[in-house]
């Protein structure tokens, strides 16, 4: 076979496919394995030219040229698309992007000059988790119709700053654009093998044993393990720590993994998986809130992590209130109350999680992992297998999309850890789709008696809201979930009073977790789509209503969170202006409507998960009279851009070249600790970080700079590329300073740290959970075609406007806007991680596939018109705040807000579904 | 990753040696791939020997003569998509064609493979840990049907969206049924009401579809197709409706309706009696587009609400026939 103009031997079994040949045998990793079955186009390669999933398609019968993303370019560097990709920020976690750019290809050697929809259709077949396709579409664009140069530069950076505020690359964006970065399943270990989990048909049972004699001695298998060799309860909550890596005593759903082999290759290691036997005790399972909370219910947990027997089925229970919540709403003008039901979904990174483990000689455990928590699972793997942190090495490579989904220790790290111990050689586990749906974590199903009263003036005087959750049978992040489903709802709207009870029940499902928007996104959708029934109920503008409530910067909500800085009336503002609100709503044709919404989100949690006084965020600079500036940090670059947001605040300091700067992230040998990409805290805690750092090593080069001007440091200016003397006509290049400060000081270095110094969070128990030291605000305006005959919603526009602070890099900004976007219209539109309740079926996933689990193609997603409002928060960098989660909680009340406008039904349960529109149209 | 169980390539020179090969191994045949490898993916099949297809000549291309349109059964769906003389003389075709799947898909698979589509169920697509932890069905290793709740039938649904089409087209297969014998089978007889993979065809399993054709129509011919799926890519149709039509002026002098997505065959309107001979106006629209609704009879063994889909197989015909209607 022919591959990018070379021959290659396909020298493997019959059965394999070209992703496998081209994958584990040509080396050539740039096409992705995602969903196992031609659902999401992450393995797309070119044959003769035509864009060919190559994970349906056997290696032996390619007759054709294959192209994969590694053949696109010349010597004459990247191709247009590839450059293109880069240029316009289309890149995020670049896993799908190397099948894309292939089918984009395909596309302009058909077709030189596409128009949008010819785009969007012949990209349909890619899916993309994290942009939103609004980028890529302008990729594709660019690149059929204008030179992409190099080097590309930056834009213009905000008033004052030389870097900071300017549009520019993405770290790392061509290597994964060229397919040349490297993800966990592309690396490769000598004598690698391969590791498999057997999992659990049964929703709850007990083990009565586990025969795993056959299993071992079948040739090739090296290791096999069970539940009762990794006995240490964990949670990376530490105060619930009620799983374990592999079942012990009960399988508490299906998909719970129960024992887990490594082989020489996974066909063996499936095979030696059927070969182990599993003696289960089938009992009964409780699979939804009203079965769990049932008297009697059988009791997914006899007893918790102390041995204390369990009554109920209720892992966590929280009652706040706040002000005298009955007595407003006695005398309230307007009141809504009602119930409302939030569907589950789950992240859909198109990576699967991947963990690869080797031990060395002197018993140092090396992971590799496709996770966003390096230091929590760092952690963990200390423990579960018992050795000292100080002979534990997490490494994250290239990850594939997280979104939340990949922010805990998972099976397969700690059971690739164990194999490889027993194997004495290294061991890779790689999930199958089905094997990420049941990992899931993904978010909680809730169900709201939800109250919300206001006065004749439209201010909202109470909200009651009782809250359950469906967590699923363990507790991930559940307690903070199930605070998080009360504390981080009032704002930026301002609540005179506040009560929610809130509880997190136990089912015999896939744990939920955090998903984008961790536990808040839920009750938006109650709040916001109530809000509007008060507007109308007043005679209020849905719009007009928001602003009579929107907080002020500086003001505390009721529950006691200070907002250091809001800018959430701007944000209506622009959607106000870029919907073209105030002639069209309430005005369209039937069929189609607008709606708004708004919310507020945390730029991380203002304590770490387990108590302690380090720095949450740590960097360390390395600078040397190359001029190369290497900055180190314990964070993970999930695609959101966190390395490429660390290198502008680096340079802004230095006033370097951004392209100077390399971030060494996600590897906890190298870099000092940062807790992770979790709550959306890294532009904010590691960007103070990296800014302390920045400004230590430029007060070295300053004064060693002035030192040679025999000035002081304070008449030494720092401009792009140079340093001045603020009086006399003397300067000097950026890398000649670094070779006067390295001969001043000797080696160069400095470090900066992160850590929430002041007391935030409200003075109660609980108080802190919800606390952030500042707070994102968006406001979204969706449009949206409903056909009243079939109840098929189509989202047409829609303009989010997100208050980040300060956009250090409005395009990365941008990308998380649209990406969140897109991920919130998929939610309420098509996406539902739903279980079966009825039947002999009563307990399976009803799909768990890409093709069964629909995230929205380019098709279905419309071009997303992202605003950016800066308000600028007093203690962010440079007055920064998040961008990651907090603009997809508006799109699911927006979209059922424009629901109403557009045929009058007020939706309260999601998915909105077209048989529920028509249920609903014909009630 | 998901892993198809070893089998031994087959890769025949020639149809009758495919044919040969067929009849005498525990075999499957491949086309594109883009539905039997899920379905060896999801060990709905372990044949012993996989018959590559694809290198077989002459059973691709376009030949449009002067009573039919002949589609080689290996002839991408991409390229039927693209030709404008199937968008011009079948319309509907072209559009069902395009409806199909994903882009990818589309240029990898084959309209033959397409008609030959495996039916499809929620209970049977899925992996073999899911499908165990269930309980086999009927349609793979099992003994119940989950959809009907009983062991009686299989009714997994015919979920090929040219099928509806080349049925309303009256279309008729070229099979290699044995070394040298070449059956015509009009595409209306090819399925039974059986949805298991042995049995949902009226013609031996070995039989190779070498070439669709497809009548050329009279004068006046106007066809059209319509999906109903969640999203407007990669999806399965939770319904196809299928329209073709002959007006004289304004009369309508013949018309199919074909029905995709519901259980093992396509379904295929018996009489229409009320829409032909007269103008379509709308009372003829709604009593057809009624009587439709009432024919349907959506499963679950597919996606998407049964009473919805029943719904609008009566919204989707009237909205065929109202684009159709001169």
């Amino acid at each position: 076979m022919i591959v990018n103009g070379e021959k290659v031997e396909a020298d493997c079994p019959d059965h394999w496919t070209l992703l496998e040949l081209l994958r584990y045998r040509a080396g050539l990793t740039g096409a992705k394995q995602g969903c196992d079955k031609g659902d999401c186009g992450a393995c797309t390669v070119l044959v003769d030219g035509k864009p060919t999933l190559a994970c349906c398609t056997l290696a032996k019968t390619v007759r054709g040229e294959v192209t994969t993303i590694e053949g696109l370019a010349t010597p004459d560097g990247p191709h247009p698309l590839q450059r293109a990709f880069d240029a316009c920020g289309a890149l995020q976690c670049g896993f799908c992007q190397t099948g894309m750019i292939l089918s984009a290809k395909a596309l302009l050697d058909r077709n030189p000059s596409p128009d949008d929809a010819e785009i969007r259709q012949a990209l349909s077949g890619n899916l993309c988790r994290c942009t939103g396709y609004t980028k890529i579409v302008e990729a594709v664009k660019k690149a059929a119709t204008t030179q992409v140069s190099l080097p590309q530069k930056l834009g213009p950076a905000a008033e004052g700053f030389h870097v900071v505020g300017a549009r520019g690359r993405k770290a790392d964006a061509i290597g994964k654009a060229t397919g040349t970065t490297q993800y966990t399943d592309d690396l490769v270990r000598p004598r690698m093998a391969h590791g498999r989990i057997l999992r659990s048909p049964h929703a709850h049972a007990r083990i009565r044993s586990i025969d795993t004699s056959r299993a071992a001695a079948l040739e090739g298998v090296f290791a096999v393990i069970v539940g009762s060799e990794l006995p240490t309860p964990y949670c990376v909550i530490p105060w619930t720590p009620d799983e374990t890596a592999l079942a012990t005593d009960k399988v508490r759903y299906v998909g719970e993994g129960v024992a887990a082999v490594a082989a020489v290759d996974e066909d063996t290691a499936i095979r030696a998986l059927a070969l182990i036997e599993v003696d289960y005790e089938v009992l009964s399972a409780v699979l939804t809130p009203d079965e769990a909370l049932a008297t009697d219910a059988p009791r997914v947990h006899e007893s918790d992590w102390k041995g204390r027997e369990r009554r109920d089925n209720v892992c966590k229970e929280v009652v706040l209130e706040f002000g005298d919540v009955d007595a407003a709403l006695g005398s309230a003008a307007a009141t809504v109350q009602g119930h409302w039901s939030y569907a589950g979904s789950t992240h859909g990174a198109i990576e699967p999680h991947c963990a690869l483990a080797e031990w060395d000689a002197d018993g140092r455990l090396t992971l590799w992992s496709a996770t966003q928590v390096m230091h929590y699972l760092h952690r963990e793997l200390a423990r579960q297998l018992d050795v000292p942190e100080s002979k534990v090495r997490v490494v994250q490579p290239a990850i594939g999309g997280a979104f939340g989904g990949k922010s805990e220790p998972f099976d397969l790290e700690i059971c690739a850890a164990l194999l490889a111990k027993k194997a004495g050689r290294p061991v890779k586990i790689l999930y199958t789709r089905e094997e990420v749906f049941y990992a899931h974590r993904g978010r909680h199903p809730m169900e709201f008696d939800f109250r919300i009263s206001a006065d004749a003036d439209g201010r909202i005087t109470a909200v009651d809201n009782d809250i359950v959750l469906d967590g699923g049978a363990y507790h991930s992040f559940g307690l903070v979930t199930t605070y998080y489903a009360g504390q981080l709802l009032p704002g930026p709207l301002r609540f005179g009073t506040y009560r929610f009870r809130s509880r997190r029940v136990y089912t015999n499902k896939p744990c939920c977790g955090p998903k984008r928007g961790h536990g808040s996104v839920q009750p938006r959708f109650p709040l916001e789509t109530a809000i509007d029934e008060l507007a109308a109920q007043l005679g209020l503008d849905p719009i007009e209503i928001r602003r009579i409530n929107a907080m002020e910067s500086g003001e505390t909500t009721v529950n006691g969170q200070l907002v250091p800085s809001t800018g959430i009336l701007a944000c209506l503002d622009a959607v106000e202006a870029g919907s073209d609100w105030k002639a069209r709503h309430g005005k369209l044709p039937f069929g189609r409507g607008l709606g708004v919404a708004t919310s507020m989100y945390i730029s991380g949690t203002a304590y770490p998960i387990y108590p302690n006084d380090m720095p949450q965020s740590g960097v360390q600079i390395r600078a040397d009279r190359s001029g190369r500036i290497t900055v180190f940090s314990g964070t993970n670059d999930i695609g959101q851009g966190s390395s490429a947001t660390l290198a502008w605040i680096v340079a802004e300091e230095l006033g370097c070249d951004p392209d100077d700067v390399h971030v060494v992230s996600g590897d906890t040998q190298l870099c000092p600790v940062d807790l992770g990409a979790y709550s959306s805290r890294v532009t904010y805690m590691a960007g103070i970080a990296a800014r302390e750092a920045g400004q230590a090593l430029r007060a070295k080069i300053m004064a060693a700079v002035a030192e040679h001007w025999g000035t002081t440091a304070s008449r030494v200016v720092v401009e792009p590329g140079r340093l001045r003397h603020a009086e006399e006509d003397r300067q000097v290049g950026f890398v000649d300073a670094l070779r006067l400060a390295e001969s001043r000081y000797g080696v160069l270095g400095s470090t900066g740290g992160y850590k929430t110094t002041k007391k935030l969070g409200g003075d109660y128990r609980g108080g802190t959970i919800g606390a952030s030291p500042a707070y994102s605000a968006t406001a979204h305006v969706a449009e949206v075609d409903v056909d009243p005959d079939t109840g098929i919603v189509k989202l047409v526009n829609l303009w989010a406007a997100h208050d980040c602070g300060r956009a250090i890099n409005p395009t990365l900004v941008e990308g998380q806007i649209e990406g969140s976007v897109h991920m919130g219209l998929s939610e309420a539109l098509y996406e539902h991680h739903d279980f079966y309740l009825e039947g002999r079926e009563r307990g399976l996933h009803r799909g768990p596939s890409l093709l069964d689990y629909r995230i929205a193609t380019a098709l279905d997603t419309p071009p997303i018109a992202a605003s950016i409002v800066e308000s600028l928060d007093p203690g962010g960098p440079y007055g920064a705040k998040e961008a990651g989660e907090g603009p997809l909680h508006p799109a699911i009340p927006a979209i059922a807000n424009a629901i109403h406008d557009a045929v009058g039904i007020r939706l309260r349960t999601m998915p909105f579904t077209p048989d529920r529109i028509l249920a609903a149209l014909e009630a | 990753m998901l892993r198809m169980p070893a089998f031994t390539l087959q890769q025949p020179a020639s149809v009758d040696e495919a044919v040969r090969m067929r009849a005498e191994l525990d075999s499957l045949y491949l086309a594109g791939g883009t539905d039997l490898l899920v379905n060896l993916k999801h060990h709905l099949q372990r044949p012993a020997h996989v018959i590559d297809l694809r290198g077989l000549p002459g059973l691709d291309g376009i030949e449009v003569g002067a009573d039919a349109i002949r589609i080689g059964a290996l002839t991408p769906l991409a390229t039927v998509e693209r030709d404008a003389r199937v968008r011009d003389i079948v319309p509907g075709l072209a559009e069902a064609v395009a409806s199909i799947a994903g882009p990818q898909h589309r240029e990898m698979g084959t309209l033959g493979g397409n008609v030959m589509l495996d039916t499809r169920c929620l209970f049977y697509n899925q992996t073999e840990a899911w499908r165990t932890a269930l309980g086999k069905c009927l349609k793979a290793d099992g003994d119940w049907c989950h959809v009907i709740g009983s062991p009686k039938a299989c009714v997994a649904a015919q979920s090929s969206d040219s099928v509806p089409m080349l049925t309303a087209l009256g279309a008729v297969l070229e099979l290699r049924t044995a070394p040298g014998e070449v059956r015509e089978v009009a595409l209306a007889d090819l399925f039974t009401k059986d949805g298991r993979y042995d049995r949902m065809h009226t013609v031996p399993r070995e039989s190779l579809l070498e070439a669709i054709r497809i009548p050329r129509p009279a004068a006046g011919h106007r066809s059209t197709y319509r999906k109903v799926r969640s999203r407007q890519a990669v999806d399965f149709p939770q319904l196809g409706v299928a329209v073709a039509a002959t007006f004289d002026g304004r009369t309508c002098t013949a018309v199919e309706i074909v029905l995709g997505a519901l259980l093992p065959s396509p379904r295929q309107l018996p009489t229409l009696d009320e829409a032909i001979g007269v103008e379509w106006t709308d009372a003829v629209v709604e009593a057809v587009a009624d009587r439709v609704r009432r024919f349907a009879r959506p499963q679950r063994s597919i996606h998407g609400d049964p009473a919805w889909r029943r719904h609008l197989a009566g919204v989707e015909t009237r909205r065929a026939m109202l684009y159709l209607r001169p």
